[in-house]
C-alpha cells in the first residue's frame, strides 16, 4: 500500500475521533447540555447544513455557552496540541532520539522568563486579543531560541550535540534568572507559578484566530520535508549521501518547530509531554515514517490535549486543575504501559 | 558488457582540503576511468574517508577541482551528486526502527519530489535493487532485528536504488566475517562487469584491494604517493615507505594476482629488541637453499640484520621467491635443470666470502648433490657450518646413500648440528 493512501487512512480516522470528542467535551462542564443539542448548535456553524438546524430547538443560552465559552477553548487546546505534537515529531527526527520534545533546545525556559517578566513589570494590556504576559513570552521563547541556534552554529553548520547542550545550559540559566527575579516579587509568585504550569483557561476566539493561521501554516510547510527527516535518520553524513541538503533542510526544519513551539508556549504556558508522548504513541502504532507519523502525531496530539484540558476543566469542578498536571498524571502511565506492552520498539 | 575504458568519469585536480587549520588532503590528482575498480589505499588518517567524502559532496570547502562525468559538482546540488556516485558506508545506524523497505526506498530520496510520494518506477527499482542483493525475503522485516551482512545488504540495496554510474566504497565489509567480505566483493565486481559501474573503493584489508582492484591510489600524508596500475604501485618499498611496515609482496600461486604478506619479526619492534643477543650486523651468512627448505632461514636471519646470501637454487623455487622478495644476493640455475658447474663456481664464491654457512632441511637428489659438496667444501676452508638436522637425512636423500655419506663427513668434520633454525641465533 503505497504510503499516501496509509496516511490519508490514517489522518481521516483520527480526524473523525477528533470531531467526536469535541462533541462530547462540548457538552460536558458546569450547564448540562445534552449531546443532541450540542451537535445541533455545532452543526448550525457548517455552511450548507445550519439549513437543516431548527433554530427553535436551540436554547439561546447554551448557544452562548457552547460558542463563546467552550468552542474556543476546544478549538485552542486542539491546536497548541497539534503543535506541540508537530513540533515533537520534528525535534525527536532531528536530533534523532526520541527523548527530544518541543522545549528541548530552551523555548520554554526563555518563555518562561519573558513571560515572568511581562507579569511582573509591564503593567499595560497587549494588543486585542493577546495578553502582554503571551507577547512577552513569545519574545522570551524565540530570543532563546535564536541564541542557541547561534551558539550551536559553527561554520555554517549545525552541531545537533551542541544545540542540546546549548539548550540544556542556557535554559539552566533562564530558570535560575527566573527564580532570582521572584525572590523581590515573593507575593507575585503564584502567578508565575501558574502560568508556568500551562493552562488554556483564558481561552478566547480572538485567541484562536491568532493562533490557528500560524500554527496552520508553520506546520504544513513543515510537513513537506518528512521524507527529508526520515533519511536524516540514518545521520548527517548518510542524509548527504543520498542527496538531502542536511545543512538546509535542518535549519529550516530547526527555525519552523521552534516557532510552532514558541507560539504555543505563549499562547498556553509550558504543557507537558504531549511534544514527547504524541510522537512516540503514534510510533508505537503506525511506525517510524515521518511522512504517516508527522500528520497522524499533529491530530493525536489535538486529540491528547483536548481530552486532557476537558479532564481539566470538568474533574473538579468548579475547580481548574492545570492541564499540564493532567497531561503528566494520565499521560505518562498510559505512555508506560504501551511502552512495557511492546517489546518491538527498543528504544 | 563492458564498454571501452576511455572516458574519463571522475577527475579530481589539485585537491586540497583541511579540517579547521589542519591540512587532510594537499594537491590530489588523479583520473578514473569509466568502468575502472580503483581502490584508495593508505594508513589510517591519511584522508581517504574525507576523500570519499569530497567526491560525494558530503564534505564542502575544499579547493582544486572535482569533476564527475565532466560535471564540476562545486556546481551540482546534493541531489545530483547522489545521481551521479552512491556511497557504500562502513556501517549504518538509523535513529528510528524502518523496515528494510523502507530503508531501502531512500535511495529514492533524489528522484522523488517534496510533493509526491514514490511512484511504480521507484517500486521497481527498489524491487530490482533488493533482488540484486538477495534481500527481497526481508523487505518488511525491521532493519534492526537483521544481522550484520542482512543489514549491509540493505544498505547496498539502498545504494543501488540510487541509480548512480560511480560507487564509492567506505570500508564496507571491514566489520564483516571473511565469508560476506568475498561475497560483497563478488557483487562489486559483478555490478562492474554487467552494469559498468565505476567501483572506486577503501578496504580495510590491502589484499582485497589489490586483489579486486586495476587502479591503485596509495596516498601518503595527505598526498598521493603513487597511484596506476596495481604491479606498479605496490612493491615493497612503497608498503615499506606508506604504511612503515615490513611486508612480503609476492603473487598468488593460484590467481597469478598480488598479495601482500606481513613480515612478523619481534626483533624489529625496538621494546622487544633487547630479549635478543646483540646483532653482530657485519656477520655475512650464507644458505644453501632448494625447495622453501630455505625460506625459514633466509627470513630469520635477514629479520635480523645478518647479510645473508642464497645458492644455489632453480628459479622457480619458493626459495628463490623469498630471496627476490627479501632483495638479498643469490645463485640460480634454470628451472628444473642440474646445478651447473658454473653456477657451482659462485656459489662457493659466496661460501668463501661469508663468514658462516647454513644448511637447511634441504632435500638432496642428483641434480642438486652438488650443492652438498659445497658445503662440504666450505668446512674444508673451516668456515663455521650449522646444520639444521630436523628431518633425517636418510628421509631426504634421492642420490642412493651418497648423500646420507657426504652429509655424515659434514658433521663428522666439524659442522655445529641444531635442531631447528631459531637455536642458529645461539651460533652466530
Amino acid at each position: 500500500m503505497g504510503t499516501g493512501k496509509r496516511t490519508l487512512k490514517c489522518v481521516i480516522l483520527l480526524l473523525a475521533i477528533l470531531i467526536l470528542l469535541v462533541i462530547i467535551a462540548a457538552s460536558v462542564g458546569a450547564a448540562k447540555i445534552s449531546l443532541k443539542e450540542t451537535a445541533l448548535i455545532m452543526l448550525s456553524f457548517v455552511p450548507g447544513f445550519n439549513n437543516l438546524v431548527d433554530s427553535a430547538s436551540i436554547d439561546s443560552q447554551n448557544f452562548v455557552i457552547i460558542s463563546q465559552i467552550r468552542l474556543p477553548r476546544i478549538a485552542l487546546s486542539i491546536f497548541v496540541g497539534i503543535a506541540l505534537a508537530s513540533a515533537g515529531v520534528i525535534f525527536q527526527g532531528l536530533f534523532r532520539n526520541p527523548m527530544a520534545d518541543p522545549y528541548v533546545i530552551g523555548v520554554s525556559a526563555g518563555a518562561a522568563f519573558g513571560a515572568t517578566i511581562g507579569l511582573l513589570f509591564v503593567k499595560n494590556s497587549g494588543p486585542a486579543g493577546i495578553s502582554i504576559t503571551a507577547l512577552f513570552a513569545l519574545c522570551g521563547a524565540l530570543a532563546t531560541t535564536f541564541l542557541v541556534y547561534n551558539i550551536a552554529k559553527i561554520r555554517g553548520k549545525i552541531s545537533v550535540v551542541t544545540l542540546l547542550l546549548a539548550g540544556i545550559a542556557l535554559s539552566a540559566m533562564l530558570s535560575a534568572m527566573t527564580s532570582f527575579i521572584m525572590i523581590f516579587r515573593v507575593h507575585d509568585m503564584a502567578k508565575v507559578v501558574f502560568w508556568v504550569m500551562g493552562g488554556l483557561t483564558s481561552a478566547s476566539w480572538a485567541k484562536f484566530n491568532i493562533l490557528a493561521p500560524v500554527v496552520i501554516i508553520l506546520v504544513v510547510v513543515s510537513g513537506f520535508f518528512m521524507r527529508d527527516l526520515n533519511v536524516l535518520s540514518l545521520g548527517d553524513e548518510r542524509a548527504a549521501q543520498l542527496g538531502v541538503e542536511t545543512e538546509r533542510v535542518k535549519k529550516i526544519l530547526l527555525v519552523m518547530a521552534s516557532l510552532i513551539a514558541a507560539v504555543a508556549v505563549s499562547m498556553s504556558g509550558i504543557i507537558g509531554f504531549v511534544g514527547l508522548i504524541t510522537p512516540h504513541i503514534l510510533r508505537l502504532i503506525v511506525g517510524p515514517d515521518h511522512r504517516i507519523l508527522y500528520p497522524a502525531s499533529a491530530v493525536a496530539g489535538g486529540i491528547v490535549l483536548l481530552v486532557s484540558d476537558t479532564m481539566a476543566r470538568t474533574v473538579l469542578m468548579p475547580r481548574e486543575i492545570p492541564v499540564g498536571i493532567i497531561t503528566s498524571i494520565i499521560g505518562v502511565p498510559f505512555f508506560l504501559y504501551l511502552l512495557v506492552k511492546s517489546k518491538r520498539e527498543a528504544f | 558488457m563492458k564498454e571501452k575504458k576511455d572516458k574519463n568519469i571522475l577527475s579530481v585536480r589539485n585537491l586540497s582540503f583541511s579540517y579547521n587549520s589542519r591540512k587532510v588532503l594537499e594537491n590530489i590528482n588523479f583520473d578514473v576511468k569509466e568502468g575502472e575498480v580503483v581502490s584508495i589505499l593508505g594508513p589510517n588518517g591519511v584522508g581517504k574517508s574525507t576523500l570519499v567524502n569530497l567526491i560525494s559532496g558530503v564534505l564542502e570547502g575544499y579547493e582544486g577541482v572535482i569533476e564527475i562525468e565532466g560535471k564540476d559538482i562545486r556546481k551540482l546540488s546534493s541531489e545530483d551528486i547522489a545521481k551521479l556516485a552512491g556511497v557504500v558506508p562502513q556501517s549504518t545506524y538509523p535513529a528510528f526502527d524502518f523496515t528494510v523497505h523502507e530503508i531501502v526506498m531512500m535511495g529514492r530520496h533524489t528522484y522523488t519530489s517534496r510533493f509526491k510520494a514514490e511512484g511504480k518506477e521507484d517500486f521497481d527499482i527498489v524491487n530490482e535493487a533488493m533482488e540484486k542483493t538477495k534481500i527481497l525475503q526481508l523487505s518488511k522485516r525491521r532493519f534492526s532485528e537483521l544481522s550484520g551482512g542482512e543489514k549491509q545488504r540493505v544498505i547496498v540495496a539502498q545504494v543501488l536504488a540510487q541509480n548512480s554510474p560511480v560507487l564509492l566504497l567506505d570500508e564496507p565489509t571491514s566489520h564483516l566475517d571473511i565469508n560476506f567480505q568475498i561475497e560483497f566483493m563478488n557483487l562489486f565486481l559483478s555490478l562492474n562487469k554487467n552494469e559498468n559501474k565505476t567501483i572506486i573503493g577503501i578496504f580495510h584489508d590491502i589484499n582485497l584491494a589489490i586483489q579486486n582492484s586495476e587502479k591503485i591510489i596509495l596516498l601518503k600524508e595527505g598526498r598521493v604517493f603513487n597511484s596506476g596500475r596495481v604491479e606498479e604501485v605496490i612493491t615493497r618499498s612503497s608498503i615499506k615507505s606508506v604504511f612503515g611496515s615490513d611486508v612480503f609482496v609476492g603473487r598468488n600461486p593460484v590467481t597469478r594476482k598480488l598479495y601482500v604478506s606481513p613480515i612478523f619479526s619481534p626483533a624489529n619492534s625496538d621494546n622487544m629488541g633487547n630479549l635478543y643477543p646483540p646483532l653482530k650486523k657485519s656477520l655475512k651468512v650464507h644458505v644453501i637453499g632448494g625447495g622453501g627448505a630455505a625460506s625459514p632461514v633466509i627470513n630469520l636471519l635477514h629479520s635480523r640484520g645478518y647479510n645473508v646470501s642464497c645458492g644455489v637454487i632453480n628459479t622457480l623455487d619458493t626459495d628463490i621467491e623469498t630471496a627476490g622478495m627479501l632483495g638479498i644476493p643469490y645463485v640460480a640455475e634454470a628451472p628444473f635443470s642440474p646445478i651447473s658447474l658454473n653456477s657451482q663456481e659462485k656459489n662457493l664464491q659466496f661460501i668463501k666470502s661469508s663468514d658462516v654457512v647454513v644448511l637447511p632441511g634441504v632435500e638432496f637428489g642428483p641434480g642438486n648433490f652438488s650443492n652438498l659438496e659445497s658445503v662440504m667444501e666450505a668446512v674444508r676452508m673451516n668456515k663455521k657450518v650449522i646444520v639444521i638436522d630436523e628431518k633425517e637425512i636418510g628421509l631426504r636423500d634421492h642420490t642412493g646413500g651418497k648423500a646420507v655419506e657426504l652429509y655424515r663427513k659434514v658433521i663428522e668434520n666439524g659442522a655445529v648440528v641444531v635442531k631447528s633454525e631459531d637455536e642458529i641465533l645461539n651460533y652466530l
